[in-house]
């Protein structure tokens, strides 16, 4: 009976290691298959907090890119393919928040690849975590020129400089309005803000233009009726107005308000999206002037998963139900680049997909990426755009231009 | 002329500023709750203008009295029901407890209306009148006249009802207006459905100027401290003066020195008075 007893134990024991180590064997071996069939990248978001609307925005430009290439089998690596997977991570729009999530994406996560978080600040903070891992990483919103000045190894940004926006419409400008000469600027004492007010400050020197008012207004600012009496006072031929969707809307409803009407008056960022007309009419817009790094309106053929911009245009719409604008386009073309680049080396291997990176030269729905040096991206036009009865008319480049421009803003 | 025009700038925001802050100034003097509610209530005065004028077409001051009657009812059973349970404690109590609604307002608009900016535009749009080279923009003057014509209503219904004077007995002395028979809570339940009243009705009015959206409550409130401040707190003519008065400081204040500089002076201001003359321009000690 002990006998018995025994062996019965000892039986039981050796079915249980058996079944420990048959389940380590075949537990582990779909894992690690699943593992070599999938390419993770990480997405550090501000999904809550001041910057979450931009979030939102750039987390529908990876799904839409997840979902197409997933529905073709996955991203071609070498003779096969491999799905995608995006781990998102809220950073609760803090900063050093944003480092965190990205160091934590690469060391608990596992991902293969990055993303920045939004914007040059979080995305050059960002930047370090992914030079210590050495992680191949794409900014996808991060436009000043000192994010990359240290030249990072594995940091691409699919932006090109803020000079860029607004310079060819001077040439433009001064051809349709010979008597150019005065011009104000009125920006949101602000990051990127101020960024595009000394681009146009240096530019607008550049061209010979007299800059007759410039002012800065703070974040909180409700109204502005006495910076734009002044404003008006100095009678300016072209009014650059920076700042955010809530301020353009406001400034521009109180231009109204004091009849301020100039020849030229150009908006940025609120123009580029559909709620700035929404919210300003089609009367308060009308022949007001803006830019963005890309737009609905410009039209690429790609090699990209979307085949063309109509192509982007339309899977966006059938999932999402809504045009996209540049803050989806932007995010989406971040991945685009990434797929590129790891199609082009043909393996997954960080250093090989950076070396892809940097020597890549692609045609995607936004337009050609390729990098510089430094690693931003310098190969296409960023377009130039009009409203005109609540529609963008490209007016810059060439190639996708739309309209010529019409001068007087009411 | 520019002078002239800064001027009038200055005197039609500063009335949209003591409208704004009417309402606050009364609640804080009366009750001593600091309702961290206010701004939200503007904001949901101004999408309740916009809905209404959407949908029925109706013009933003007629919304006013839709906005007047629906938030003092809103307004009147907050207080009955939630601070009036704290009313007894230390100031701290009832701050946290506005803080907490605020919050759960906030991101109610946040889920209903989304973060997006609204306007209402109205149809045709009201432009502005010219005097020389001086601009108002007419929209802007209807809220003025129709802001200050409510501070008006306030003040006489302080001075001149029953419940008023019951409201201001209460804020002199709470113990002699019991003893005299006056119902404390049900005072106190009136006086903060009129502040909630106001807030609405202010926002139906800025709905005309100002873009809408539920982030846009912080601003307001801001403004409404700096102005009790100034003016003195539970004091209507203080409301109206210190509005009149951050209005001046910061559009002189933006010419002068730039406008960047217009909301640190107004802060700076507020500082300045709270060192040198915290009972404001019209304020005194626990009397109005």
């Amino acid at each position: 009976m002990t006998f018995a007893f025994r062996d019965f134990r000892s039986v039981g024991w050796s079915a249980a290691a058996a079944v420990l180590v048959a389940g380590t064997m075949f537990g582990t071996a779909p894992a690690q298959a699943q593992a070599k069939d999938v390419i993770k990248f990480g997405a550090p978001l501000p999904l809550t907090g001041a910057l979450s609307p931009e979030a939102l925005k750039a987390k529908q430009g990876f799904e839409i890119w997840m979902e197409m290439v997933n529905k073709a089998g996955g991203i071609k690596v070498g003779d096969r393919k491999m799905k995608v997977e995006i781990a998102f991570v809220d950073y609760q729009s803090n900063t050093p928040k944003a480092v965190q999530a990205a160091e934590g994406l690469i060391t608990q996560e596992k991902v293969d690849f990055l993303f920045s978080p939004h914007g040059s600040g979080a995305a050059k903070a960002a930047s370090n975590v992914s030079e210590k891992y050495k992680v191949p990483t794409v900014a996808a919103t991060a436009s000043s020129t000192q994010v990359f000045d240290q030249k990072p190894r594995y940091l691409f940004g699919t932006y090109t400089p803020n000079e860029t926006l607004l310079a060819p419409l001077f040439p433009i400008a001064k051809r349709d309005l010979p008597s150019l000469k005065k011009v104000a600027i009125y920006t949101r004492n602000d990051l990127f803000p101020l960024a595009l007010s000394q681009a146009v400050e240096r530019t607008a020197k550049k061209n010979g233009l007299d800059i007759v008012f410039n002012e800065k207004y703070a974040i909180t600012a409700l109204d502005h009726s006495s910076a734009l009496s002044q404003l008006k006072a100095a009678a300016p031929d072209w009014i650059f107005v920076f700042g955010y969707t809530n301020d353009n809307l406001m400034i521009r409803k109180q231009m109204i308000d004091q009849r301020l009407e100039a020849p030229l008056i150009t908006m940025l960022t609120g123009p580029s999206y559909p709620e700035f007309v929404e919210a300003a009419g089609v009367a308060g817009s009308e022949n007001i002037t803006g830019a963005s790094w890309w737009d609905a309106a410009v039209r690429y053929t790609s090699e990209d998963v979307f085949g063309s911009t109509e192509g982007y245009i339309k899977a966006f719409k059938d999932k999402f139900g809504i045009v996209p604008d540049y803050g989806h386009a932007s995010y989406t073309v971040a991945a685009v680049a990434l797929q590129l680049a790891i199609e082009k080396a043909g393996t997954t291997d960080r250093e090989k997909v950076r070396d892809a990176l940097a020597s890549l030269d692609a045609k995607t729905f936004f337009g050609p990426i390729k990098f510089n040096e430094i690693g931003q991206a310098n190969s296409y036009d960023p377009p130039i755009f009009q409203l005109r009865d609540g529609k963008t008319v490209v007016l810059y480049p060439e190639a996708t231009k739309q309209g010529d421009l019409r001068l007087g803003v009411k | 002329m520019i002078f002239v025009q800064i001027l009038v700038n200055g005197l039609v925001l500063g009335s949209l500023y003591a409208c704004i802050a009417a309402g606050f100034s009364l609640v804080w003097g009366v009750l001593n709750v600091i309702n961290l509610m206010h701004g939200s209530f503007i904001v949901l005065g101004a999408y309740l203008a916009l809905g209404l004028y959407l949908s029925i077409g109706l013009a933003p001051w007629w919304s006013l009295a839709v906005a007047a009657v629906l938030f003092f009812g809103i307004g009147y059973l907050i207080q009955r029901f939630l601070i009036n349970r704290v009313i007894a404690a230390p100031v701290l109590l009832s701050l946290t407890l506005t803080f907490g609604l605020d919050l759960i307002i906030q991101n109610a608009m946040l889920y209903f209306f989304k973060a997006d900016y609204r306007s209402l535009k109205l149809d045709p749009a009201l432009g502005s009148l010219a005097f020389g080279s001086v601009v108002v923009p007419v929209d802007r003057l209807i809220a003025m006249i129709f802001a200050l014509l409510l501070t008006l209503a306030l003040y006489i219904v302080l001075r001149k009802s029953r419940v008023g004077r019951a409201i201001v007995a209460v804020r002199v002395d709470q113990g002699a207006a019991r003893l005299l028979g006056v119902n404390i809570p049900s005072i106190y339940a009136i006086a903060f459905g009129i502040g909630t009243a106001m807030a609405a009705s202010a926002g139906t009015l800025l709905a005309l100027t100002f873009p809408i959206a539920p982030v846009a409550s912080y601003a307001f409130l801001g403004k409404a401290f700096v102005v009790c401040v100034l003016g003195g707190l539970g004091s209507v003519p203080g409301a109206v003066l210190g509005g009149l008065l951050l209005g001046l400081v910061e559009t002189f204040g933006a010419y002068a020195l730039g406008p960047e500089f217009a909301v640190m002076l107004s802060f700076g201001l507020l500082i300045l008075f709270l060192v040198v003359r915290p009972q404001g321009i019209l304020g005194r000690w626990g009397f109005e």
